[in-house]
């Protein structure tokens, strides 16, 4: 092979990488462009003169920029109340099922009991179903408590709906931070429940932070269960707040947007910032069960 | 004081096995001089007998479902739905008391043969102590066993009972009227005996399961290629590209399912007015993205995927991350092209890491209620939608909400729900037999 055949080569492979990088980097364009396609119109949408879809102008921001919907949300709906009630439900789900989750993965990591098999089986079947399917029966069940029309209800219908799956999440991260750490401390004379909230929980932190973030923001936008449960107009959620917007009623597509940019930005900026740590617990929790 | 036991004082397996059967605790308190947890037990045996005829009106109620009473006031009459519900709830309570019971045999044998190894009854000291410390399992289980029991067993019970009952609108809706056992009725009328019925119940359920199919092959296709594309590709915009195709996953599936639902309308879209617009298309030959029956599914697993392959493209990005590199560079010096080293490196580690994700994902989407009910509702309207309420897109889930919300047939919602029961029993098990804990023998 003589020198110029081979600086050829090179060119050659070099023009194919730049070529490969153009092409990729159009695809790339061309997909993220498709991505943000209906986020843009969500933005601009919030921030657009008019009412209804067929008023806003096909290319975002031309027709100016308005606050008049955030105006209209903040004075003349029950926005902040909205607001405030998914905020504790949210909440009350996240704290409780951190805790009932937590405690339940503990003793089904540490403990031998009778019943415990078929117990961590029918959670583990459990898991699988929706929780709506049963939503007569829920329904009936809190009348009968007395937990219709009232946020406390939500967060035992969300609490019950978290337990197969997180606790099963819970306990496999639990089985594996070693035991002979909390047998260290048994042996210390610690009792059980010191053991498990000064040794096992400061070690489950990692799960816990993830536990309590997803329940925290299921709540956030769920339709069913707020839509059968809570009937006044004090006890109204975002999601049945916002959906109002839009129904076949009347289409005020402007304002619903305006609402809705307001939760997705604390949403994304979540997400954005921790993709990194996101991508591993994703690949950890779901793969290596 | 240490209680030391004669002989004499030892009791029996037999009279320990044959007194605590006969009743809670009471081996405890006759022979093991174990007072507290027999008195525990002994009260539970007595609260259970003390609400026996209680018990017993409650499991009758739940066979008979009352009687009509048209001549009383409608406040007075038998609640059908009320007395199924209670008559679940005893039998669960029942459940407990029946593991109670068989937990009550169990310690007085243990603590028998604990007296038998030990020649002694356990002194009071060690004993107080130890209840305290068996508490904390006990007291950490219970909320968790309970809410389980009650807000997820009880009403899966109670779906499934509804399916043999006629509790439908407008003749059996208590409290003006009674419900009744039907047997098979639902099921016979929805597989075959009532002509549109089952035409609509063979529709919604072959599209559901293409639904769930396509929209997990498509998102994990998807999601695959973008992972890899931006994973080799190299590029310095790499992080920016990753930012913006994750935003979908961040933002709520109501909110851009809504969004998406306003963009495609066919008449006052964006889409349809921007094409109008370019001239692509006129005012008359606007595309009908949601109306058309046809159009309306490819849209629904087009925007699926436009939803959700930000996920599987993370776990993917999460499991190439994991791959050795020796492999890589072992593949550049055997003279491997990028294609090569993603067809025989990449490819395989990633699919067989991430194949059971797929499963999972296809019962997440036979579930997949958002996505469909905010992107269609589950329009357009086809024939038989005005009887039936199922809608050209509705899959299973959707359409068990209208006909519970809408047309009141809970009879047959619940006869949905018991398919989808059956549809995922085997992901269930599958689910059960992938777990470390079923691997490692501990199940």
């Amino acid at each position: 092979m003589t020198n110029s055949t081979i600086t050829k080569k090179h060119s050659n492979e070099r023009t194919f990488q730049i070529i490969n990088k153009t092409i990729i980097t159009i695809v790339l364009t061309i997909v993220a462009m498709a991505v943000l396609y209906p986020l843009i119109y969500l933005v601009s949408a919030a921030f657009a003169p008019g009412n209804s879809i067929s008023s806003l102008n096909i290319i975002p921001f031309k027709d100016g920029v308005t606050l008049e919907h955030y105006r209209f949300l903040f004075n003349n709906t029950n926005y902040m109340l909205w607001f405030k009630n998914t905020f504790l439900i949210a909440l009350g789900t996240s704290v409780t099922t951190v805790l009932t989750c937590a405690i339940a993965a503990y003793v089904f990591s540490r403990f031998r009991f009778p019943f415990k098999k078929s117990m961590m089986l029918s959670l583990l079947i459990l898991q699988i179903f929706p929780s709506f399917v049963g939503m007569v029966a829920i329904y009936v069940i809190l009348l009968r408590i007395g937990g219709l029309d009232t946020l406390w209800g939500m967060v035992l219908i969300y609490l019950a709906g978290n337990i197969p799956y997180n606790t099963w999440l819970v306990k496999s991260y639990i089985d594996s931070i070693p035991r002979s750490l909390d047998e260290a401390a048994r042996i210390d004379g610690a009792s059980n429940a010191r053991t498990f909230f000064q040794i096992v929980l400061p070690l489950a932190k990692p799960i816990i932070i993830f536990l309590a973030i997803t329940s925290f923001t299921g709540p956030w936008m769920e339709f069913v269960f707020s839509k059968m449960i809570l009937r006044s107009n004090a006890k109204q959620t975002l999601a049945l707040g916002l959906f109002s917007f839009v129904t076949d009623k009347k289409n005020e597509f402007t304002t619903f947007c305006a609402g809705a940019l307001i939760i997705a930005i604390p949403f994304v900026i979540f997400f954005v910032l921790t993709q990194r740590i996101l991508v591993t617990s994703l690949s950890s929790g779901a793969l290596k069960e | 004081m240490i209680a030391t036991a004669s002989a004499a004082e030892i009791p029996s397996r037999t009279k320990v096995l044959v007194t605590s059967l006969l009743f809670m605790g009471l081996a405890h308190l006759l022979y093991l001089k174990q007072y507290i947890k027999g008195i525990f037990f002994a009260s539970i045996e007595v609260l259970f007998f003390i609400f026996l005829p209680r018990i017993w009106e409650k499991i009758v109620g739940m066979i008979t479902l009352g009687d009509p009473q048209p001549n009383l006031p409608i406040r007075e009459r038998d609640h059908s739905m009320f007395m199924l519900i209670d008559g679940i709830m005893i039998l669960a309570v029942i459940l407990i008391f029946v593991m109670l019971y068989y937990l009550s045999v169990k310690s007085a044998l243990s603590g028998w043969q604990e007296i038998q190894i030990n020649g002694k009854f356990p002194d009071k000291g060690s004993f107080f102590s130890e209840i305290g410390d068996k508490a904390f399992p006990v007291a950490g289980l219970m909320p968790a066993i309970l809410l389980v029991l009650f807000f997820v067993i009880v009403p899966l019970v109670f779906s499934a009972c509804v399916a043999f009952t006629n509790y439908s609108a407008p003749k059996n809706i208590p409290p003006n009227n009674t419900v009744d056992w039907v047997g098979l009725d639902n099921f016979r009328a929805l597989f075959g005996g009532d002509a549109i019925w089952t035409g609509a119940m063979g529709r919604v359920a072959a599209w559901t399961l293409i639904w769930a199919t396509l929209a997990t092959i498509t998102c994990y296709a998807g999601g695959i290629i973008m992972a890899v594309v931006l994973q080799e590709s190299r590029i310095r915009l790499k992080t920016v590209f990753r930012s913006i195709f994750i935003l979908p996953y961040a933002v709520p599936t109501v909110v851009s399912m809504l969004i998406w639902q306003n963009l495609l309308n066919g008449s006052f879209g964006t889409v349809n007015r921007t094409l109008i617009a370019l001239g692509l298309i006129t005012k008359d030959t606007v595309i009908p993205w949601l109306s058309d029956p046809k159009m309306a599914r490819f849209m629904c697993i087009a925007i699926n995927l436009w939803a959700g392959f930000p996920y599987f493209m993370l776990l993917t990005m999460g499991t190439m991350t994991s791959i050795n590199k020796d492999q890589y560079e072992a593949a550049d010096i055997d003279g491997a092209s990028p294609i090569q080293r993603f067809r025989f490196i990449t490819l395989p580690q990633v699919l067989y890491q991430t194949m059971p994700l797929i499963i999972m994902s296809f019962t997440f989407n036979i579930n997949n209620f958002g996505a469909i009910f905010f992107l269609t509702g589950g329009n357009p309207i086809v024939a038989d939608s005005t009887i039936t309420s199922a809608r050209g897109t509705d899959i299973m889930v959707t359409w068990i909400y209208k006909l519970t919300i809408t047309l009141l047939k809970y009879n047959y919602a619940s006869v949905l729900a018991v398919c989808i029961f059956v549809i995922l029993a085997p992901f269930a098990i599958y689910n059960f037999r992938r777990t470390k804990s079923f691997k490692e023998g501990e199940l």
